[in-house]
């Protein structure tokens, strides 16, 4: 059992080992954990207080937390924190050696707890799927999953391709076309209220080989993730089915994989998407744009939803202008944007807006199509080796959004942990996104 | 500089004798004054091809007519676009490319302030700069002609007394884009602290400090830069006290403002040496640098009343013998000691030391430091905007107000403490990189660490100080970006009543 003792100096909390048996409180004793600078100010600091707790530990199977004298709240954010932090992918563990974390408190049963409950349960069900490996998730396995969720009461509906043919849906067939498992369109629905929905929209890239622009081999193994915005997307509704929010949300996942085959599209090819428009590929690996920009036009004509919002791992390039700590925000929309710069902010995962314009869609200029997918390698400055292709694939999804309020969140960098920090544990898929967009739907279901 | 003059129209809409006339016409507004007087000389001919041409006055929309009238070898009428969107340096700039085969050509500018024809008048001499000095066999016939431009305004008095303020601002461009424009061989950081000394004719106090003296403050961070070059490091310390005495006796006066430039003459990268392609580039990896003097010439030609100090390092970043090796540690003029781990990432290292010690020395209300920092802030914001990163968030926000009206934008980035973890080092207090995530912000949270809490902004211009392709007022090559918007800040916000 980890007590909590505030001490006398702000700012720092002792966590003091009680009822172990002596090993372990060996382990954590005379421990001292300084939240944030100073005294636990609002939820977020109370889970990283839960976090921190956890993180002290270290490999205990079992921690209780006595936070008794908290305020439910606070007590909810503190339980919060501790699973976060102390979830781990263990499905393929010959011995899982799960970590079971109770919560002392005075109120058991304080109503927050439930709506806190089903917000973890569906980050651990996007975190599940993010860690899963390519060879288990393939674009077949994740849509099976994904029509599982219908027994939390979400509407699914999947698009398998011979209808996406029917669709004229190209980027989505061409990227997902050199795999022996098939593309598909994955969209759920969570109606709990009447009137437009807010749609967001994932890509989900089981794994991304670059195609014929094909990855260097150092670190692809990271590329299993590159269906993380899919899976926050649809977390995001599993959390609102859950808590039977009164929100109406869809989701629509472009579900593919994308390697090297007999069928792989090449660059140079122009491919016809769903809205019509033609695109020059340029670079096989900046395939997610193609699947979202199809993804994104049938959102807006099937769901015709208020706004919209795409998360994807799209670009290394924000990945070196914001590094793990934030995630790029893109879009038209000042209200939305604002919106979901907000909902970030509340929820600690947190967003950075970045530039869209008229230069950059100068740059993805085609000859031969309406567009490039995106600037040439070697086009850019200092020998051609830096392009800001984080604001030019922004640009290029603009061209499919129309009129709908929408904003583009490039999470790249942020699906998964590098460092134990925080609410993570090393290594293990974040689950960024989740919380977010959920916190987004409802804000957005109030100020309509 | 092109040479610029300010005429009444003739009365009557009488029109110029020679040379080029330029209509200027928003979005579907009509002939009027000048235009429509030459309409009616020839004969309803101009409201003709206009038609004919499809001319809608959309933004730099052109037209050319040539030998319309008299003794006119050419009109030139100019789209401004939408009556609101109007930017009128820009349509100042768009004409010099429309005239570069005329010797002179005068502008019509019925219905413009005299605030809108001088900002004609900025943008055409921006744009009509060139930098030729070292072309000696171009042919006469492939040189731009055009020598003179005349500006028509019934203000006279007022367009003239706008200009007055604005030319100085032209001229301090033009002294930074020489010295960004100048190859390496030439502007050592020797010959670049010389050129200093031109300032002191406008009023500008210029000091000068080599290694010596930089040895005596402890700068061991821009000296372990330096010392893998012959040219010796220099760093120039530049004054303009235009507040005088507006304080009235007895009150303080005001802190100055302080502008810090990166003048890093060459960069190799040092032993962390940079790819061959582009490295022709790292001439200008002093514009920083080179904008602040040209900001300081600025201000002190149009006799800004204000105090404000300029400092610049300059500073050869080469791989000699001597160059500082990876994993050197070597301790700031703050006593901050740095592990340096890319020698590559020598400009904020620079910087440490130039802003710890002008800091200390000026006390400043603020301070603003312009440097091509890091390649990461082009695969960020590309060229469209530099970025900005800042500790005050009133400097911020009149900084990018300052950048929009002038059309210099700068682009926020955050400076959360988080990015600051990747610059712990397991010898000494900073290692001087973090990994390549983020790597802008970390540079900014590293020269934070120098600035000692002051309000203080930090503009990166790596992608902006140069530009590939001419635009509306910049000729392709260097752009003096930020001087324009520096100038304005100190106008709008620093020059009392």
């Amino acid at each position: 059992v980890l007590r909590l003792r505030r001490t006398p100096s702000a700012g720092m909390l002792v966590v003091r080992p009680a009822d172990f048996p002596r090993d372990e409180q060996r382990r954590v004793a005379a421990l001292e954990i300084q939240v944030g600078g100073g005294e636990p100010r609002d939820g977020r600091d109370w889970e990283a207080v839960g976090a921190a707790c956890i993180a002290a530990a270290g490999e205990a199977r079992r921690v209780a937390v006595d936070a008794r004298g908290l305020a439910p709240a606070d007590a909810v954010a503190l339980a919060t924190g501790a699973t976060l932090r102390a979830w781990r992918f263990a499905a393929l563990k010959a011995v899982p050696s799960p970590q079971r974390v109770e919560l002392v408190t005075e109120a058991p049963d304080a109503p927050a707890w439930t709506a806190a409950a089903a917000t973890l349960d569906a980050i651990a069900w996007t975190r599940t799927q993010v860690a899963e490996p390519a060879n288990r998730l393939s674009p077949t396995e994740f849509s099976r999953r994904l029509r599982a969720l219908r027994e939390e009461g979400l509407h699914v509906e999947v698009i398998e391709a011979d209808a996406l043919r029917d669709l004229g849906a190209g980027g989505l067939l061409a990227v997902g076309g050199g795999s022996p498992h098939p593309p598909r369109l994955v969209m759920l629905r969570w109606k709990g209220a009447e009137g437009p929905p807010i749609a967001f929209v994932g890509k989900g890239l089981c794994f991304d080989t670059g195609g014929l622009s094909i990855k260097g081999a150092g670190g692809m193994e990271a590329m299993r993730a590159d269906m993380a915005g899919a899976a926050a997307c649809a977390g995001a509704l599993l959390s609102l089915a859950k808590r039977r929010a009164k929100v109406h949300a869809v989701a629509v996942l472009a579900i593919a994989e994308n390697v090297t085959g007999a069928r792989s599209y090449r660059p140079g090819d122009v491919l016809r998407m769903a809205s019509g428009r033609t695109v020059e590929v340029v670079d096989t690996d900046a395939e997610g744009r193609l699947v979202l920009a199809d993804a994104l036009h049938l959102a807006i004509q099937r769901c015709r939803p208020s706004a919209i919002v795409d998360a994807a791992t799209l670009t290394g390039s924000i990945l070196i202008a914001l590094g793990h700590h934030r995630a790029g925000l893109f879009g038209t929309d000042a209200a939305l944007l604002t919106a979901a710069a907000a909902a970030g902010e509340a929820v600690g995962e947190r967003l950075w807006p970045m530039p869209l314009g008229e230069g950059f869609r100068e740059a993805i200029r085609s000859p031969i199509a309406d567009l490039k997918q995106c600037a040439p390698a070697g086009s850019g400055a200092w020998g051609g080796r830096l392009l800001p292709d984080a604001s030019h694939a922004a640009t290029f999804l603009r061209e499919f959004v129309g009129d709908t309020p929408w904003a583009h969140l490039d999470i790249a960098g942020m699906d998964t942990a590098e460092d134990a920090e925080g609410l993570h544990a090393k290594g293990q898929p974040t689950g960024f996104g989740v919380r977010l967009l959920a916190e987004l739907a409802e804000r957005h279901a109030r100020d309509r | 500089m092109l040479d610029i003059a300010f005429s009444k129209p003739a009365p009557s809409g009488g029109l110029p004798k020679a040379g080029a006339l330029v209509l200027l016409l928003a979005e579907g507004a009509g002939l009027a004054g000048m235009g429509a007087a030459l309409d009616a000389a020839m004969g309803g001919g101009l409201a003709r091809a206009i038609a004919a041409a499809e001319f809608t006055g959309r933004k730099g929309q052109s037209l050319t007519l040539y030998a319309p009238h008299g003794a006119l070898t050419r009109l030139v009428v100019l789209g401004l676009g939408s009556h609101d969107g109007m930017k009128l340096d820009e349509a100042g700039g768009a004409l010099v490319p429309l005239l570069s085969k005329e010797r002179e050509a005068s502008v019509a500018l019925d219905g413009l302030t005299a605030a809108q024809a001088a900002e004609v008048a900025l943008g055409a001499a921006l744009r009509a700069y060139r930098f030729d000095r070292y072309r000696t066999d171009e042919k006469p016939e492939d040189k731009p002609k055009l020598a003179r431009l005349t500006l028509l305004t019934p203000e006279l008095n007022a367009a003239k007394a706008a200009w007055g303020s604005l030319r100085p601002v032209a001229e301090g461009v033009f002294t930074a884009r020489d010295l960004v424009s100048e190859p390496a061989n030439v502007l050592t950081p020797i010959e670049a602290a010389e050129r200093c000394r031109a300032l002191e004719k406008l009023g500008v106090q210029v000091e000068i400090l080599g290694p010596k003296e930089m040895r005596r403050l402890n700068f061991g961070a821009y000296l372990g830069v330096a010392q893998g070059s012959d040219n010796e490091p220099r760093m120039v310390v530049m004054r303009w006290n235009g507040a005088g005495a507006q304080g009235g006796k007895g009150r303080k006066p005001a802190k100055p403002l302080l502008f810090v430039g990166k003048g890093v003459t060459f960069d190799t990268g040092g032993i962390s040496i940079k790819p061959a392609g582009g490295m022709e580039d790292m001439k200008w990896d002093m514009a920083g640098a080179g904008t602040v003097i040209g900001l300081m010439a600025a201000l002190a030609g149009r006799k800004a009343r204000a105090d404000v100090v300029g400092v610049v390092g300059f500073v050869e970043n080469m791989v000699g013998s001597n160059a500082q090796r990876p994993g050197d540690v070597v301790k700031t003029a703050s006593g901050l000691t740095v592990e340096v781990i890319n020698t590559d990432a020598e400009g904020r290292l620079v910087l440490a030391d130039v802003l710890h010690y002008s800091i200390g020395r000026f006390d400043p209300a603020f301070v603003v430091d312009l440097a091509t920092l890091t390649g990461a802030i082009i695969i960020a914001l590309g060229h469209e905007h530099a970025g900005l990163f800042s500790n005050d968030e009133t400097l911020a926000a009149r900084i990018q107000a300052a950048g929009r009206a002038v059309g210099e934008t700068a682009w926020r980035m955050p400076l959360d403490e988080s990015y600051a973890k990747g610059l712990k080092s397991d010898i000494a207090d900073l290692k001087n990189v973090g990994g390549r995530p983020g790597s802008s912000i970390a540079a900014a949270k590293f020269i934070e660490r120098f600035v000692s809490g002051r309000p203080w902004a930090h503009l990166d211009i790596a992608g902006m100080a140069w530009s590939s392709k001419d635009t509306a007022t910049v000729p392709k090559g260097a752009t003096a970006w930020g001087l324009r918007l520096l100038d304005r800040l100190v106008a709008e916000h620093h020059e009392g009543q």
